[in-house]
């Protein structure tokens, strides 16, 4: 049976084989794991079709491949616990013929085994593949012995393997892989990076009166995070101002404004950073995008994030609050978007008031990073401003809200 | 008949009774299985009933008969010279019913359970027994089928002289003029039992020699025309006319010329399709070949966890000798053990008068696959047993590997040539080099020293062959 990669979420052509769950010889069961592959933005375990024996692992750790290649073979259990009959009957069924002449001469062809049959018994009865042995008889003729040491071999190889687990944990220790997601990611910050002249200016918002909102909400039983606020705010900003909504085409010299607001929301995971999508966020409710944030951060957590969940952003943003975080940031846009807007830790500060008087204001810094190439600074602080504003006066939004 | 009733659980089921099955029945009852024996006719298959046995019968009353000749010089003096065909067969049917139950006793000492009905699969756990009018399901933990051949089709003519190698051996009377098509071993068997028989035979062969080893083939063709049976080389049956009287078979050589050949009875085989069919194996999805014959592997498991396949119904030569293997090995698999069938010695044997056997790699193939292999013949009228016995007729060839002195193939044609098979055999799978065959002492005198004389021969030590007549073709 040939296991091959099968087309696990929208759009997937291609995925980078990570890890193999299992080595050639290893019995397994239907629905365990056999091995994980990544593709740009997940990664996802191959299961069992059914129990049987590891026959043979054809692609190594590592490689890309595209999906429908063979990944390993399996040979199906036969009920006599670990014979290993069915790859014969494959080797078997492809080369027999109906014609009875024509098999007698296949048989002769084939290679002749150069031993006696108690030998071969032996050999049989300790799983070896006889063919595979070289005879050290004269004239290539194979042992009691030769099979021994085959038996011997196989049996230093399986105690050695714990050692050698060991061994690889201790590198492991001083030197990480780089690969999977944590590659995926380099790749793609890098082509980013590479690729968009990027520019980051900061700015601070006070979030006083809408801590105040959400509170009043929450005596109420309503439960709204401050994220999806923001992403409100962030989509009445983005209708206002369509650029930060765009991705550039170069290639064609166009700015492709995108129609719908898809709010990619980078997520740090035990496996590194993800970036799942809650999509037409101004058509939605405030409710219905807490549950859909609220599910979308559970499925991250649980590694449980579909191809869909992970595709289809026009704007992403990054709230560091929640990890305690930093004062400021110079985010890599999350490319093809145009901007993207990080979210710092909300703290209380003395501020001035209109007043001339000292206030204890909740504030929160904001880092906003756009594509140089097709937003001016001059936009990008209107676009802040006006972010700022929606959020300083959270009722004024609703004025906006569609 | 009612389906849905509830299956009744069965360990082991077997599903035909020829040699392959009946053998896997009890070497499966042996390793402490409960097995279930299905079979819809009596136990014994083709091999006991219209094969092997019969045949093997009519061959050592034809070697009787041609013996009687030779007895005068030991002094037995032969009244008269006749054969009554209806004695043979009522020889036969005793023969047959001795055997028959034969192994129905040991399938009772065995505590094989054994049913009567047709089977038929309905899951890959489960089979449906028609027997009469009652149906039952057996849910089984393994299945072997042993299920055989079928002659395919209906017979082509109801005229009872047009024969296949079945109703061949029902005749009640000796025919005429055999005309025999073919020169598989079932053909040439015929061929030389009718003729000593009483036959006239004429047999005819499509290509232009037989295919054994070629010491055997000319030794054989040379016995055969000794024998007055007349044989056409290169000879395809173009058109069969029959009449009251005889029956006409235009054959048309490699050069288009066509000729007649008058006969009064005709034989060929029959063409014989895999029961699989009929066993449902395409319901299961199982694999087959292109004629139906059903894919195992050399564990004997077919392409479904936990079923087995055995015999005719299965690819390769249809010989009983294969099937008993295949169900042995079959059962072991089943039981745990780690069995294996292997056909590459399977030894090719032919009950003509004399016989034929023939193991391993001919010549030709030798030279093919090796860079130097050598050959060496002897002729076992320079035995002291044959000088004994007067059986002069046959010879031993003998083929190794130069490089290595491993023994390739062992070919004997002659009185004896058939129990030297189990030397063959031994030889070859026990990967024998040439000393491992001087080395031994054989009986003497007998037929056996022609191994010995065939292998000292490959390096002219032949102690029976003239000086620089050890026949060495390198």
């Amino acid at each position: 049976m040939e296991i091959k990669l099968h087309d696990i979420g929208e759009g997937m052509t291609q995925a980078e084989l990570i890890h193999y769950f299992v080595k050639p010889g290893d019995k397994i069961n239907a629905d365990d794991p056999l091995v994980e592959v990544q593709t740009d933005k997940m990664t996802a375990e191959i299961p069992s079709p059914a129990s049987g024996i590891v026959k043979e692992l054809m692609i190594e750790p590592g490689a890309t491949i595209a999906v429908g290649t063979t990944i390993m073979l399996i040979e199906a259990v036969n009920s006599t616990k670990s014979r290993e009959p069915n790859t014969r009957a494959v080797k078997e069924f492809a080369t027999k013929s109906s014609d009875v002449k024509k098999i007698d001469t296949e048989i002769n062809k084939t290679k002749r085994i150069l031993a006696s049959p108690y030998t071969r018994k032996i050999a049989r009865d300790h799983q070896i593949s006889i063919e595979m042995i070289d005879g050290s008889g004269p004239g290539g003729r194979i042992s009691d012995e030769d099979i021994y040491s085959a038996i011997k071999a196989e049996k230093i190889q399986t105690n050695q393997t714990p050692a050698r687990t060991e061994e690889v944990i201790k590198e492991k220790q001083s030197s990480i892989p780089y690969s999977g997601i944590r590659r995926k990611i380099g790749n793609k910050v890098t082509q980013s990076l590479f690729t968009v002249p990027h520019c980051t200016h900061f700015e601070e918002v006070d979030v006083t009166e809408l801590l105040q909102f959400k509170e009043q909400l929450k005596k109420e039983g309503k439960n709204i995070s401050a994220t999806i606020f923001f992403i409100k705010a962030l989509g009445v900003c983005l209708r206002e101002f369509p650029v930060f909504n765009s991705s550039l085409d170069e290639k064609n010299e166009l700015i492709v404004l995108h129609p719908a607001i898809h709010i990619g929301l980078a997520t740090d995971t035990a496996d590194g950073l993800l970036v799942p999508v809650l999509k037409n966020i101004s058509q939605k409710s405030f409710r219905a995008l807490q549950e859909e944030m609220r599910e979308i951060q559970q499925k991250a957590k649980d590694k449980a994030l579909s191809m869909a969940d992970l595709t289809g952003s026009t704007f992403t943003v990054s709230n560091a609050g929640p990890l305690g975080g930093s004062i400021g940031a110079t985010p890599i846009l999350n490319y093809p978007e145009s901007a993207l807007m990080a979210f710092h830790k909300i703290k209380k500060r003395p501020m001035v008031n209109a007043k001339d008087e000292i206030v204890i204001r909740s504030m929160m810094n904001i880092s906003m990073t756009y594509d140089h190439r097709i937003i001016d600074g001059g936009s990008a602080v209107m676009f802040t401003n006006r972010f700022a504003e929606l959020i300083e006066q959270p009722i004024s939004m609703m004025v906006e809200l569609t | 008949m009612v389906v849905g009733e509830i299956a009744e659980e069965k360990d082991v089921v077997v599903i035909g009774g020829g040699p392959g099955g009946y053998q896997a029945a009890i070497r499966a009852a042996q390793l402490g299985r409960k097995v279930t024996l299905i079979e819809k006719e009596n136990v014994g298959g083709v091999c006991l009933f219209t094969g092997c046995i019969p045949s093997k019968l009519f061959a050592e009353a034809g070697k009787k008969r041609s013996s009687l000749n030779s007895l005068s010089r030991l002094g037995i003096a032969v009244r008269e010279d006749s054969f009554d065909l209806s004695v043979l067969q009522s020889t036969k049917q005793k023969v047959i019913a001795q055997l028959q139950s034969g192994i129905e006793k040991l399938i009772h000492e065995n505590r094989i359970e054994r049913i009567k009905g047709s089977a038929y699969f309905l899951a890959n756990d489960r089979i449906g027994v028609e027997s009469g009018h009652t149906f039952s399901i057996f849910r089984f933990s393994s299945a072997i089928i042993a299920a055989g051949c079928s002659i395919a089709g209906t017979k082509e003519s109801e005229d009872h002289r047009l024969l296949d190698y079945e109703s061949i051996y029902a005749l009640q009377e000796v025919p005429k003029h055999l005309a025999v098509i073919g020169d598989d071993y079932l053909a040439l068997e015929a061929a030389s039992s009718f003729q000593q028989l009483g036959a006239k035979v004429t047999l005819v062969v499509e290509k232009e020699d037989f295919h054994f080893e070629a010491s055997i083939n000319k030794e054989l063709k040379r016995i055969f025309k000794k024998r007055n049976i007349k044989m056409h080389f290169n000879q395809k049956v173009q058109q069969i006319d029959s009449n009251e009287e005889e029956i006409k078979i235009v054959l048309e050589g490699e050069d288009g010329q066509t000729s007649s050949l008058l006969a009064s009875h005709m034989v060929k085989a029959a063409s014989r399709e895999p029961n699989s069919f009929h066993l449902g194996a395409d319901r299961l999805k199982m694999k087959t070949g292109k004629n139906g014959h059903i894919l195992i592997n050399d564990a004997c498991q077919t392409s479904i966890e936990g079923i087995y396949a055995v015999g005719d119904i299965t690819e390769g030569p249809a010989l009983a000798v294969k099937a008993i293997k295949q169900g042995k090995v079959a059962a072991e698999v089943i039981a745990g053990c780690s069995a294996e069938y292997d056909g590459r010695f399977l030894p090719l044997i032919l009950h003509t008068n004399p016989p034929v056997s023939s193991c391993g790699l001919t010549e030709d193939e030798a030279k093919e696959m090796y860079k130097n292999s050598r050959t060496a013949s002897f002729p076992l009228a320079a035995l002291g047993i044959s000088a004994v016995t007067g059986n002069r007729e046959g010879m031993v060839t003998v083929i190794i590997d130069e490089a290595t002195d491993v023994l390739l193939g062992l070919h004997a044609i002659g009185e004896g040539a058939v129990e030297l098979a189990a030397s063959s055999v031994l030889a070859l799978e026990m990967a024998g080099r040439t000393e491992d065959l001087t080395f031994g002492l054989y009986a003497h005198p007998s037929v056996s020293e022609g191994l010995l004389e065939a292998v000292e021969a490959l390096t002219g030590k032949s102690i029976h062959l003239a000086a620089g007549q050890s026949k060495i073709n390198v």
